[in-house]
């Protein structure tokens, strides 16, 4: 049973083509981010999953109902938003009953007792006559989260909620995410340019360029098995070094050789080397030139010319090498993903 | 209901009221001024230019508006700048002092300056006491009362006006400015001033357009005898009912202001473009 | 330290502003002075304190109808400013330039002089219905309270936070639940200060009352400019005292509740 799908979605503002056919498939209870980088259109996507924007042609439907035509208030959805978006004028359990008191759910009674649920869940219970303004970031983004889930809609939209938030703050709210989702189950549609966000909360991530989807697949296969020189750029900043492979070896443009996994394709290629799987020899394997150090705390990055390609390749904060230095690299055969030339 | 119908709906009664309230009755005006017996004529506009008092009238109210401008101008400008950079505790107290006047009625404030000016007034007693001026010296029903009482009433919209635009420049020009070998002075010159230039301007043409418009201060600091051209629409209109002059007249006063205005648009235009 | 600006201009800019406040409030304060001086004759400074003028002017059958006439024509002027400006304001909220021919053409009679259709409303006023009524002042009243309050609703909606309205889609709150549960709520502050505009601007209003005035209907100001017109007196003083009062506790009011200044500037 699926409980979000999109079929040929296309959209244009004006002469800008912004969404090029998307067809797309959520089944009930999964989580799937839209990842990719500022202007894709996922941001663009997820509006039109709500409402709030128009297709050009396509359709949108949600639990078998064909609601492209549907605005946002008659369509069953929830969305959380970037800036939180709460009524000032409201208190915190005000907010959340909102939703509730506009769809018509429940007598009183039954809505607070659903507005209780949704605060416990976030943990916000003896914060539920505040004013928003009265809390810090991360507490107004739990109240929207409250929100957005005390509903049960049949599709829950997040639109790059934790962007606002620090660091620390945000990985916390990554694994209440994950935990709230496991709970609770709703079908989720996520938005974000961040990728360890995506990898670590989706069931599936939706890769997305230039208005089409670049990849769809779970987390550890879009990682582990980039289809394109996109998505592998985009994911773990993979190096990407041209080479044409004959005999079960990969010959790059200075002529140094390497082996590859049995079973690759013949002819040129393009490697994808994932800068955590390269290692630093004493002896033997690649040269490259060293060319900068970066000091990160737990480890160096180190920026190296390998055959006229510049890559980037992360070491332990033990290994100290000087740039100008020439440096031994090796990278297992299985290691290695093979693209297209 | 879509988002553009509801918006005109909301719109739409306050479209109708003006258009009823506002434009309609200038359209009457209009019609007034260039209406005769036997259809439209435009004998009204003759009747004003041929005679020798109206055309003196036309003069006086520009001139004294003229004057009135400047010399907001000229006090505006300071204390604008004063208030712009001050502290925001004194610069609330200044934005009340500037804002009071203008909310209170203009018969009162008025009331005051005849009281102020009055032969026996304090001002005329104490020059009088200082010998500067003779016995029969008197302020009241002269030009000069005039411009004081409209000075006073207009300043707020010039203050305002300037001050909107100076609080928003960033300080740190002048800075840059003194850095550069100018003193107070020559800042306030070379850089003030020109960057306050449409606040300036947008404040000129509102006291301008405010004090040829005016009526209720210059008659009642201005007697009978010093009439403005307002004050002479609002005589025909209420005492000899002579509605087509009226209407002429204000047609006359109201072009005459767009007249004068439309060279400083385009000097504002053009400093922008 | 170097200090910005030299010392005997900062004295210049102090005394400067002294008599720029003197010069603002000294109509004012003589008006009040005069209105408790014993003396019959309009002269100041006042000799001696009396409230009689008081008792004068609340005892006077013209100046009291005066006064009700101004403030029931205020009060309605407030409620239909409000209401119809707030309205407006919403719908220019919306459109797409900020700025555009159709909010210049709302703020107009903010700047142009009322006597512009002054005269023309009662021309027309007068070929339509014949002499000019309460209702004619009405309408006279509203339009050039109008825009005050659609300045001050304008300013609080543009502060507002865009994505509330797309959120309360999202929940379900149809466009007239919208309106009232989160639109409205926005614009309190701006409709508030408005109504207090509108009323003050109503009650003050001389000039369009001086042209729609008949014997029956005469404001509170138009008594006041008759009584100058004629020979001013203490009595008048008093009741421009108290319309000065007046005036001070709607600012005092404004100002306690939503901050007066943010209003001031443009």
């Amino acid at each position: 049973m699926s409980d979000l799908t999109l079929t040929n979605i296309t959209k244009s503002f004006g002469k800008v083509e912004v969404l090029r056919g998307i067809d797309l498939t959520i089944r009930s209870g999964e989580f799937v981010s839209l990842l990719g980088a500022s202007g894709c259109g996922k941001t663009t996507l997820l509006r039109i999953v709500a409402g709030l924007e128009g297709v050009s042609s396509g359709r949108v439907e949600i639990a078998g109902t064909d609601v492209t035509g549907l605005p946002p208030e008659k369509r069953d959805i929830a969305m959380m938003f970037q800036s939180y978006a709460l009524l000032p004028h409201m208190s915190v359990a005000e907010n959340v009953r909102f939703p509730l008191r506009m769809r018509r759910v429940g007598t009183r009674d039954e809505q607070d007792a659903k507005v209780r649920a949704a605060l416990e869940t976030v943990q916000l219970t003896h914060l539920a006559d505040r004013a928003p303004r009265q809390l810090s970031g991360g507490q107004q983004q739990r109240v929207a989260l409250a929100r957005a889930i005390v509903s049960n809609p049949k599709v829950l939209l997040l639109d790059e909620p934790l962007s606002n938030l620090d660091a620390r703050l945000r990985e916390e709210m990554q694994v209440e995410l994950i935990e709230i989702h496991r709970r609770i189950g709703l079908t989720t549609l996520f938005v974000t340019h961040d990728q360890d966000e995506a990898l670590s909360l989706s069931d599936r991530v939706v890769l997305m360029n230039a208005g089409a989807i670049e990849q769809q697949a779970p987390p550890r296969e879009i990682y582990d098995a980039p289809a394109t020189a996109y998505a592998s750029s985009f994911l773990g900043a993979a190096n990407l070094v041209p080479a044409r492979i004959a005999d079960g070896k990969a010959q790059l443009a200075d002529g140094q050789e390497l082996a590859v996994a049995p079973g690759s394709p013949d002819g040129n290629v393009t490697l994808a080397l994932r800068q955590e799987n390269v290692d630093f020899l004493d002896g033997g394997g690649l040269a490259a030139k060293v060319i900068t150090r970066v000091y990160m705390g737990s480890r160096h990055r180190y920026i190296l010319d390998l055959a006229g390609q510049t890559i980037s390749v992360l070491a332990p904060a033990s290994v100290m090498l000087e740039p100008g230095s020439l440096a031994r690299i090796g990278i297992a055969p299985d290691r290695i993903r093979i693209l297209p030339g | 209901m879509t988002d553009r119908r509801e918006t005109w709906l909301l719109l739409l009664p306050g479209l109708a009221l003006l258009a009823l309230g506002f434009v309609l009755p200038i359209g009457r005006m209009l019609v007034l001024s260039v209406q005769g017996q036997d259809g439209y004529t435009l004998d009204q506009f003759a009747r004003f230019f041929q005679d020798t008092f109206y055309p003196l009238v036309l003069w006086r109210t520009v001139w004294l508006s003229a004057l009135i401008t400047m010399i907001c101008a000229a006090i505006g400008f300071p204390l604008a700048y004063i208030m712009a950079r001050c502290g925001p505790r004194l610069r609330l107290w200044l934005v009340i002092m500037v804002i009071l006047p203008l909310m209170t009625s203009v018969v009162v404030r008025t009331f005051g300056w005849m009281v102020l000016l009055a032969r026996s007034g304090p001002i005329s007693s104490t020059l009088r006491d200082f010998g500067l001026v003779g016995r029969s010296f008197q302020l009241m029903h002269t030009e000069t009362a005039i411009v004081l009482g409209m000075v006073q009433v207009l300043l707020p919209f010039m203050v305002l006006s300037l001050l909107g635009v100076i609080i928003r420049l960033d300080p740190r020009l002048e800075e840059a400015a003194r850095t550069m070998g100018c003193s107070f002075l020559q800042t306030m010159r070379m850089v003030v001033l020109p960057l306050a230039a449409p606040g300036l301007l947008a404040g000129s043409i509102l006291v301008f357009t405010l004090s040829a418009s005016s009526f209720v201060t210059p008659a009642l600091l201005g007697g009978p005898r010093i009439e403005v051209l307002a004050g002479s629409i609002y005589k025909n209109v209420t005492q000899t009912l002579d509605w087509n002059f009226a209407a002429a007249q204000a047609v006359i006063l109201f072009a005459g202001i767009a007249l004068l205005l439309i060279p400083y648009l385009r000097l504002g235009r053009r400093a922008h473009g | 330290m170097v200090r910005a600006v030299p010392g005997w201009l900062r004295i210049a800019a102090v005394v400067f502003v002294m008599l720029a406040a003197i010069f603002m409030l000294a109509p004012l304060v003589v008006v009040m002075g005069v209105s408790v001086s014993e003396s019959q004759f309009v002269a100041f400074p006042p000799q001696g304190f009396t409230f009689r003028w008081y008792g004068n002017a609340l005892g006077s059958p013209a100046y009291l109808g005066a006064f009700w006439l101004s403030l029931t024509l205020a009060v309605l002027v407030t409620v239909s400013a409000t209401l119809i400006g707030g309205a407006a304001a919403i719908g220019l909220s919306r459109g797409r330039r900020p700025g555009g021919p159709a909010e210049t053409f709302f703020l107009s009679p903010l700047v142009l002089p009322s006597i512009i259709f002054a005269i023309g409303l009662l021309m027309l006023w007068s070929a339509v219905f014949g002499a000019t009524s309460f209702y004619a002042l009405w309408l006279a009243h509203t339009v050039v309270a109008i825009p005050y309050v659609i300045r001050t609703t304008l300013a609080v909606l543009a502060e507002r936070d865009p994505f509330l309205e797309e959120a309360a889609r999202t929940m379900g709150a149809t466009r007239l639940k919208r309106l009232w549960f989160v639109t409205l709520p926005q614009c309190r502050p701006g409709l508030l200060a408005g109504a207090f505009f509108a009323f003050n601007i109503s009650f003050d209003e001389a000039v369009l009352s001086l042209f729609l005035r008949n014997p029956n209907l005469t404001t509170l100001p138009v008594q006041i400019y008759g009584q100058l017109e004629f020979s001013p007196d203490p009595t008048v003083a008093a009741v421009s005292t108290l319309m000065i009062l007046i005036t001070v506790a709607l600012m005092l009011i404004l100002e306690r509740m939503l901050g007066l200044t943010r209003f001031a500037s443009g």
